[in-house]
C-alpha cells in the first residue's frame, strides 16, 4: 500500500514535470493527475478529448475531491471505440468513464449494452437531446466552425456559409489550392460524424462543397490540433468543420487565427460521456459525471476548456451571432438512436468510400 | 342465541368484497388491453422502420448495398429509451450488415411482402422483432433480402404501466364512490327499520292496538306479524280481564254472605282472645271486600275506556258526588273534611262513571293511608287543565315512589298488607281521558301531600 502510494506520487511528479511538453496534446498518452491530499481512490478516464481541454476540469474536480487521483488516457476517437467495444464484448475493464466527441460511437456502445445508467439531480438538468437512456450524456456545446488565418485570407474572402466557401474555392482556386484543411473522416470519428451530419442536413450544399474542396486538393488530417498548427504556421489558410472549442483556444494563443460560425446552419457537437458497465469505480465515475454536469463544472468548461455554451454569449473575437442557444440554424447533433445509422458498418464503409472517392480522387479503401 | 352481525355490516362486507373483486378483474382487463394497445402502437412503428430500411436496399453495380436511413432510427427513437438491433440479410442468407448474432425464430424463407412480428430475446434482453422482405430482381442478386429489426420493450412496458395506472386510478375512485353511495343507500334503506323500532319502543305498554307506522313493502309482513301477535295478545288480555272481573264478581257474593255471618256472631259471648280473632277476621274480610270492589271497579274502568263514548261533563258535579260517596258517614269525627268547588263550571270531555270512580279511589286512598286529621278535596281551574286535588296532612309518598304507586298492587308502604288498586285505577282513567295523575309533595308551608287528577278542559260553545 505504502509503496503504491510512493509510485503514484512519483508518477504524479513526473507527470507534472511533463506538463509543458504535453501542452499540445499528443493523442494516445496516459497522464496522472495525483490527488491533492493523500490518495484514497483513483478514477480512470478513457477519453477522446484533448488533454489541455480536460485538464482544467479535472483539476477543479480535484479541488472538491482532494483525495482522488485521476488517470486520463487520451485516444483518437476511433481507437477509443475499438478498444471500448472489445472491452465491452469481453467484459474486461477499461477505465471507469469514457469520454468522446464521437457521439455515434458512444450511442452504439450504449445500444450494445455497454453502459450503465445513472440518474441524479444533475443528470436531470441535461437537455433531452443530449441524454440517451440516462447512459450517454452530452456535457458540452461545441459548434463546428470555419477557421482561417487572417494574414492569408483577406477580409473580403472570409466565407460565412458553406455556399460561400464552395464559391470561394471555385473563384480563387489557384490561391487556395492545397491551402484548405479538414478532418480525415477515415481516421477521425468526429470528422465522420460531422460529415455524415452535413450530408443529412444539406445534401446538395454538401455535395457542392465536397466537389470544391476536392478540386482545391484539400488537405485532410486526423486531428483538429495538427490542422490548427498548420493554419497557424501558414501552410494552410482555411479549415472546414473544426471543433469550435479547440479552434477558439488556438485563436486565443495566436491572434492571426480567426473563427467563423457558419450562418447557413451550425452543427453543434456535445461531447459525450458514458459510464461503462465494467467500470471498477462507478461511484467515482458518477461523482465526476455529476461534476461535469454541475453548474460549477459547466462554468469551468465554459471559461477554460470548451468556451461555448447553449446559454450565454459566444466568446469574444468569434465571427458569429451573439448567442447560439435559440437560433434556428443551430443544429445540435441529437444523442439518440438516429446515430446508429451513422455507425452501421456497411453504411460507414460506403460513406467513407464515397467521400474518399470524391474528396481525394482515390479508389475506395479505408485504412 | 348467537349474536348476528348487523344487516348493514353484512351488506357492506358483501359489497366491498364484490367491488374489490370487480376492481381487480377490471384492472387486470385494463392491463391486458393496455399491453395490447402499447404493443400494437409500437409494432406499427417497428414495422414502419423496418420497411423504411428495406426501402434503402438496392443493387448497385452488381452488389447489394444498404442506404441505412437515419430517419428510420429516428422513428424508432420515439421510444426514447429503447435499444435497437438489426441485421440485414441478402438473398443468399449472408449477413450484409448489423448485429450478426441477432437471431429470430422466424423462418426467413417464409417472409415475403407481409412483415412478420415476434417476441424474443437478444443478449438476455426482451425484444420485439420485425422481419420484412424485399424482392430484388437484379440478375446479380435476385430473390428476397430481409431486414430483421429488433427493439427492446421498455417503452411498451412503460406505456402499458402508464395506461394501466390511469385506468386503475379511475377504477379505484369509481369503486370508492360506489362504496360511499352504497353505504348511504343502505343507511337510507334501513331507516324504516329503525323508525319501526322507535315506534314500538315509544308505545305505551298498555297499548295493544295495531301499529299504524307507514313502512316499505318489504317490511309489511313483519309489521303484519307484529300486529297479528298484538291482536292475539290483546284478546288474551281482554279474556284475562274478563276472567278477573268474573272472578271478583263471583267472590263478592259469598264474601257478602261471609261478612253478614261474621256480623251475626255475638261478640259478647266470646272471650277476649276469640274477640280479637273475630275482629281480625272482620278486618280481613273488609279488606277482601274492598279489593274485590276495586278489581271490579278496575275492570269496569278499563271496559268503559274502550267502549263508552266520552261526553262533556261538569267536573264540579262529578267531584262533589264522588266526595259524597267516598267519605263515609262513619268517618272519624276528629278528621276535618272539606270540599271546595271551582268558581266557574269546569267542563271536561269524559265518562262520568269512570271519573267518579277515579276520584273516589283517590279520596279513599287518602282516608285510609294518609289523613291524620285533615282532608281537603278541591276542584280547580289550572289553565288548559281542570284539577281535582286531594290533599291530606299525612306523611305523603316519597317522590321516588311516585311512578311505582300508579302500577297495580303497589302501595307506598311495602310492609302493609293492603295492596291497592286505587292509584292504578285513577291513573288509568286519567290516561284514558288524555290527562294524568300527578303528585305534589308536602310543602314547608301549610299545604300537605296532594294527589292531583289533571284533565284537559274543553270550552263549551256559548259559554
Amino acid at each position: 500500500m505504502k509503496s503504491r502510494h510512493l509510485v503514484a506520487f512519483s508518477l504524479g511528479i513526473a507527470a507534472f514535470a511533463l506538463v509543458p511538453t504535453l501542452a499540445t496534446a499528443v493523442e494516445g498518452t496516459t497522464r496522472l493527475f495525483p490527488a491533492i491530499s493523500s490518495e484514497a481512490a483513483r478514477l480512470s478516464i478513457h477519453g477522446a478529448a484533448d488533454l489541455e481541454a480536460m485538464a482544467p476540469l479535472i483539476r477543479d474536480f480535484q479541488e472538491m475531491a482532494p483525495d482522488i487521483a485521476i488517470e486520463y488516457s487520451d485516444y483518437v476517437t476511433n481507437d477509443l471505440h475499438q478498444k471500448a467495444s472489445a472491452a465491452c464484448e469481453q467484459n474486461t475493464p477499461l477505465g471507469d468513464l469514457w469520454l468522446s466527441s464521437s457521439l455515434d460511437q458512444l450511442v452504439s456502445l450504449a445500444n450494445n449494452g455497454c453502459a450503465s445508467a445513472y440518474n441524479s439531480s444533475e443528470t436531470a438538468q441535461v437537455p433531452k437531446w443530449a441524454n440517451w437512456r440516462d447512459e450517454v450524456f452530452g456535457f458540452t456545446f461545441e459548434p463546428a466552425v470555419f477557421v482561417y488565418n487572417m494574414r492569408y485570407v483577406p477580409a473580403g474572402d472570409v466565407p460565412r456559409t458553406r455556399a460561400e466557401l464552395a464559391d470561394l474555392l471555385r473563384r480563387r482556386l489557384d490561391y487556395y489550392e492545397r491551402r484548405v484543411g479538414t478532418y480525415d473522416i477515415r481516421t477521425s470519428g468526429v470528422g465522420y460524424l460531422l460529415a455524415f451530419s452535413d450530408a443529412r442536413q444539406a445534401t446538395a450544399t454538401y455535395g457542392r462543397l465536397l466537389e470544391s474542396m476536392s478540386r482545391a486538393d484539400v488537405k485532410v488530417s486526423c486531428c483538429t490540433g495538427s490542422i490548427l498548427q498548420e493554419i497557424a504556421s501558414g501552410r494552410l489558410y482555411l479549415a472546414y468543420n473544426m471543433i469550435g472549442s479547440y479552434s477558439y483556444a488556438a485563436a486565443k494563443a495566436n491572434p492571426d487565427l480567426k473563427v467563423v460560425i457558419p450562418r447557413d446552419y451550425t452543427l453543434i457537437l456535445s461531447r459525450g460521456v458514458l459510464i461503462p458497465k465494467t467500470s471498477q469505480r462507478p461511484d467515482l465515475a458518477r461523482r465526476f459525471l455529476d461534476y461535469l454536469l454541475s453548474k460549477r463544472g459547466q462554468d469551468v468548461a465554459r471559461r477554460k476548456a470548451f468556451f461555448f455554451a447553449e446559454k450565454g454569449d459566444i466568446p469574444e473575437g468569434v465571427d458569429g451571432p451573439p448567442t447560439l442557444g435559440e437560433l434556428s440554424f443551430v443544429q445540435p447533433i441529437r444523442i439518440g438512436p438516429a446515430l446508429l445509422a451513422a455507425q452501421d458498418e456497411a453504411q460507414r464503409r460506403r460513406f467513407i468510400d464515397d467521400w474518399s472517392h470524391s474528396m481525394l480522387s482515390q479508389p475506395a479503401s479505408s485504412p | 342465541m348467537t349474536l348476528e352481525r348487523s344487516l348493514f355490516g353484512r351488506l357492506a362486507v358483501v359489497m366491498s368484497v364484490l367491488l374489490t373483486a370487480g376492481a381487480a378483474v377490471l384492472i387486470t382487463a385494463s392491463w391486458y388491453s393496455a399491453r395490447t394497445a402499447a404493443d400494437d402502437a409500437y409494432d406499427r412503428v417497428l414495422v414502419g422502420a423496418a420497411l423504411q430500411i428495406a426501402d434503402g436496399l438496392a443493387v448497385q453495380e452488381g452488389a447489394l448495398i444498404v442506404d441505412l436511413r437515419a430517419s428510420a432510427f429516428e422513428m424508432l427513437g420515439l421510444a426514447d429509451r429503447d435499444r435497437i438491433f438489426y441485421r440485414i440479410v441478402d438473398p443468399t442468407g449472408k449477413t450484409l450488415t448489423g448485429h450478426r448474432d441477432l437471431e429470430t425464430n422466424i423462418d426467413l424463407a417464409t417472409v415475403h411482402r407481409e412483415p412478420v412480428l415476434s417476441s424474443g430475446l437478444y443478449k438476455g434482453e426482451a425484444v420485439r422483432i420485425a422481419v420484412v422482405g424485399r424482392a430484388l430482381s437484379d440478375p446479380a442478386a435476385s430473390g428476397w433480402a430481409h431486414v430483421i429489426l429488433a427493439q427492446t420493450v421498455e417503452a411498451r412496458r412503460g406505456l402499458t404501466h402508464e395506461l394501466t395506472l390511469g385506468a386503475a386510478i379511475t377504477i379505484v375512485i369509481m369503486c370508492f364512490l360506489a362504496l360511499v353511495v352504497m353505504i348511504l343507500s343502505i343507511r337510507q334503506a334501513l331507516r324504516p327499520v329503525n323508525q319501526l323500532g322507535g315506534a314500538l319502543r315509544r308505545r305505551d305498554p298498555q297499548d295493544l292496538t295495531p301499529l299504524s307506522v307507514s313502512v316499505p313493502r318489504e317490511l309489511r309482513p313483519f309489521v303484519g306479524s307484529i300486529n297479528h301477535f298484538m291482536g292475539r295478545l290483546n284478546e288474551r288480555v281482554v279474556l284475562l280481564q274478563r276472567f278477573i272481573a268474573d272472578a271478583a264478581h263471583q267472590i263478592r257474593t259469598p264474601l257478602t254472605a261471609l261478612t253478614a255471618q261474621l256480623d251475626l256472631l255475638n261478640s259478647g259471648e266470646l272471650d277476649e282472645t276469640d274477640r280479637q280473632h273475630l275482629s281480625r277476621v272482620q278486618q280481613r274480610a273488609d279488606e277482601l271486600a274492598r279489593l274485590t270492589n276495586q278489581l271490579l271497579s278496575h275492570a269496569m274502568v278499563i271496559h268503559r275506556a274502550e267502549s263508552v263514548q266520552l261526553e262533556p261533563v261538569d267536573l264540579n258535579e262529578i267531584a262533589r258526588r264522588a266526595f259524597r260517596v267516598a267519605v263515609p258517614i262513619t268517618v272519624d269525627p276528629d278528621i276535618v273534611v272539606s270540599f271546595e268547588e271551582a268558581d266557574a263550571e269546569l267542563t271536561v270531555l269524559g265518562d262520568p262513571v269512570s271519573l267518579r270512580e277515579a276520584i273516589v279511589n283517590v279520596i279513599d286512598n287518602a282516608l285510609r293511608h294518609g289523613t291524620l286529621s285533615r282532608l281537603e278535596v278541591r276542584v280547580r281551574d289550572a289553565g288548559p287543565f281542570a284539577h281535582v286535588e286531594v290533599e291530606d296532612d299525612g306523611p305523603g309518598i316519597p317522590s321516588e315512589e311516585w311512578p311505582r304507586v300508579t302500577q297495580r298492587f303497589q302501595t307506598s308502604k311495602a310492609g302493609e298488607g293492603s295492596a291497592g288498586l286505587g292509584f292504578a285505577i285513577a291513573s288509568e282513567v286519567a290516561a284514558a281521558h288524555g290527562g294524568a295523575l300527578q303528585f305534589r309533595a308536602k310543602g314547608a308551608d301549610a299545604h300537605g301531600f296532594t294527589v292531583i287528577l289533571a284533565l284537559p278542559r274543553i270550552h263549551r260553545e256559548g259559554k
